[in-house]
């Protein structure tokens, strides 16, 4: 099979073609050429203007709910979802039932991904069933493929065993991802505490919930010398922590949501469930940090933080709720809508060059690689609806909303994924 | 006149317009109330769900007393010998009882914004008869209505609210109401059980001393502990919140001047009201139940949309 991407801007600051518009012909899954015009035959040309090529995005944090809630989601369906996002490679939370924590779970999830378009690489547990109480065999599942190694949605709340679990890694240079937010302030909060929540009358949790564990794992960090990634960051604190511990010289990166670059607690006013997140919505002065941290650079990375979940669990009173929404096939397009001034460079920074990095995933677009390319347009317009979501779900405030920015496709393991559901 | 609103989910949505509209209706709703037949027929082809999802005395037998002296027809569920003790969902248990052809539902509910819920998914009119730690609007009106009884009016008025303001959907919908119409607020109490952002939030002062909350308000809405909603340990114990919070014969009286005293119930004697307070001369608790039968007959007839 031999593809032209005609006069495509590159957008990969490890590349020598950076910044650069130029044809891209791929023979058999392989980058053969990269000229400033070619002229040979080929089986699809793919010309728009506007076109920009990253390479594939990855996203270092999304429920993929399989096994155990097949009917919110399965490897193929969050798979789809990601290749139409953009995404050619997913990390997928060890959530599901039973719990990624071995190596049998980990070979599933790898098999399962294997042959569609979006790999979907699993994050090992940090702790046996997620109890936060002993280490999981978190050797064995690095030797069997796990990228890194998070308790997930439950993160580890002991400092002692945080501790031990950051040293282990160490022995295989792994990276340990939480989730910033210690359960022991706010535990039954349901959204930001503040001026909101008083006057909605919802139990809020605190910025500070989020604060002090940042704090205690950037100390743990200092001590053990080992690598830690922290996602879903939600407040302005938080960042300006993370910054210092990144002067000092840690081994700390950081992602943050595209909901939290669009949404603050404002508009939670009508008990809007699909608002209802794991690190919550907080206030516009937070989502104005957040936002700066992301153009600025301080921010590695966009994690979607996609999470499945049926209608049941969303249809219902504020409180039972379960939080999340989906995100995979809307985080590139929410991130441009919110943040038009990103270059196309900085994107591909935030969505693959940063990922790889501190996954230890490289990649550069140049001639004789394996082509594994992310192809969007910054001109075009992202609207998900019922027919073009391709979750199991439907737990997202965003269907029906025209976003800026489209991805077009995404070329993986010799196939070209392109996406019909932008409808232009 | 009419309500600017279909439903009664709280004060947070209500006009001053439409809080002084309740409150004379419920005046007029008290005068029938004192005569020897205590009934009349406007709710007559008007049936109303009383939905409990959370115990109640007061509240339920009001309601219930409200609607059957507007004559309408009244169907009671508590969630205990229900299908939602089942784990039914609340939107299918509300679908099933509407097609029954129910016209009006009075819901109480442990978790904050289920009215607001049910509103965007049923057509029926709602009364919130108190949602979690949000609002319970029926009793900021009778409270407001006792209040106007007794000084002439809420303008300029210093309401002082004590106690557990952190679990109390009591003082916001308090809150909301009195700032609306003038009134002056100071919530005390124990910081533990003070959100941190109320002031910001609701425009009211912060006050953890309660005789000095005591000595500057007109009138003190004490609220009860919410020892059912606390999840976890707020206070040390009820004994030293008596003490140090608790209102006593001998604490009114050394401040020099009569206040009002008032709480919604139940009240917990002994912690945050004294029995010889409770029941003693400053105390117009039981006005405040009196005239929660009339208040809830001006809700019902109101929202059932009938021309004053």
């Amino acid at each position: 099979m031999k593809i032209l991407l005609r006069k495509v801007l590159i957008a990969d600051n490890t590349s020598s073609f950076n910044g650069l518009q130029k044809d891209i012909f791929l023979v058999n899954g392989t980058i053969a050429s990269i000229e400033d015009s070619l002229s040979t035959e080929a089986d699809i040309i793919i010309e728009e203007n506007g076109m920009v090529v990253s390479p594939g995005w990855i996203d270092p944090f999304a429920q993929l709910s399989d096994p155990g809630f097949e009917y919110r989601e399965t490897i193929a369906s969050g798979a789809a979802a990601a290749a139409a996002g953009g995404y050619t490679q997913v990390f997928a939370v060890p959530n599901t039932s039973p719990m990624v924590q071995s190596k049998t779970q980990v070979e599933y999830i790898l098999s399962a991904s294997r042959h569609l378009p979006t790999t979907v690489l699993p994050l090992g547990a940090v702790t046996k069933n997620i109890e936060g109480k002993d280490l999981a065999e978190m050797y064995d599942m690095h030797n069997s493929g796990a990228i890194a190694f998070s308790d997930g949605l439950q993160p580890v709340q002991t400092s002692g065993l945080l501790l031990k679990a950051l040293q282990y890694v160490k022995a295989f240079d792994g990276v340990v991802i939480q989730l910033p937010i210690d359960k022991s302030i706010g535990t039954h909060g349901l959204i930001n505490e503040g001026i909101v929540s008083t006057r909605l009358g919802l139990p809020g949790i605190p910025s500070i919930a989020e604060e002090i564990i940042i704090k205690r794992d950037i100390d743990l960090l200092r001590y053990t010398e080992s690598k830690l990634h922290i996602t879903g960051v939600s407040t302005a604190k938080g960042i300006e922590l993370i910054q210092k511990a990144k002067q000092e010289g840690l081994q700390i990166s950081s992602s943050v949501t595209p909901y939290h670059l669009y949404f603050c607690d404002e508009n939670i006013q009508q008990y809007d469930t699909n608002l209802k997140v794991p690190t919550p919505l907080r206030t516009k002065e937070d989502r104005q940090a957040l936002q700066n941290a992301v153009l600025n650079g301080v921010v590695d990375c966009i994690a979607s933080h996609h999470i499945p979940h049926d209608i049941d669990s969303k249809i219902c009173e504020f409180e039972y709720a379960k939080p999340g929404m989906l995100g995979l096939q809307t985080a590139f397009a929410v991130v441009h809508h919110v943040l038009p001034q990103l270059s196309p460079a900085q994107i591909a920074q935030l969505f693959s060059v940063s990922t790889r990095n501190i996954f230890n995933l490289p990649y550069t677009i140049k001639e004789g690689a394996a082509a594994e390319l992310t192809l969007f347009n910054l001109q075009k317009e992202t609207t998900l609806n019922k027919q073009n979501n391709k979750s199991k779900s439907v737990n997202s405030p965003f269907f029906n909303i025209s976003l800026k920015g489209a991805v077009r496709g995404i070329f993986s393991k010799g196939q070209l994924t392109l996406n019909e559901w932008n409808g232009n | 006149m009419k309500l600017s609103t279909k439903n009664l989910l709280g004060i947070k949505d209500l006009t001053p317009e439409d809080i002084q509209l309740i409150l004379s209706t419920a005046s007029q709703f008290k005068d029938v109330l004192q005569r020897p037949v205590k009934k009349v027929p406007s709710l007559r082809d008007v049936t109303i769900v009383n939905l409990f999802y959370e115990n109640s005395t007061r509240t339920r037998i009001s309601f219930e007393l409200a609607e059957k002296r507007l004559s309408a027809d009244t169907v009671n569920f508590t969630v205990s010998g229900s299908s939602a003790a089942k784990g039914e969902t609340l939107l299918d248990t509300v679908n099933n009882i509407l097609s029954m052809k129910v016209d009006m539902v009075v819901m109480r509910h442990s978790a904050s914004g289920a009215p607001h819920f049910l509103a965007k998914h049923i057509p029926a009119a709602i009364v919130n008869a108190g949602d979690g730690i949000n609002e319970h609007p029926t009793q900021a009106l009778l409270d407001a209505f006792s209040m106007t009884e007794k000084f002439g009016s809420l303008k300029g008025l210093k309401v002082a609210i004590i106690g557990d303001i952190m679990h109390s959907r009591v003082a916001l919908s308090n809150i909301y109401l009195l700032t609306k119409m003038g009134a002056d607020i100071t919530v005390a109490g124990p910081p533990t059980l003070i959100p941190k952002y109320i002031a910001e939030a609701l425009n009211v002062k912060v006050e953890y001393n309660v005789k000095k909350a005591l000595q500057w308000c007109d009138v003190a809405n004490v609220l009860r502990i919410q020892l059912e909603r606390q999840n976890q340990p707020l206070f040390s114990s009820l004994r030293e919140y008596n003490q140090a919070y608790g209102i006593s014969r001998q604490l009114l009286e050394s401040l020099g001047k009569d206040i009002v005293i008032m709480h919604p119930g139940p009240i917990n004697r002994g912690v945050e009201l004294d029995s010889d307070v409770a029941d003693g001369p400053f105390s117009i608790i039981l006005n405040q139940v009196e005239n929660g039968v009339a208040v809830r007959m001006a809700v019902l007839y109101l929202l059932a949309n009938r021309e004053n």
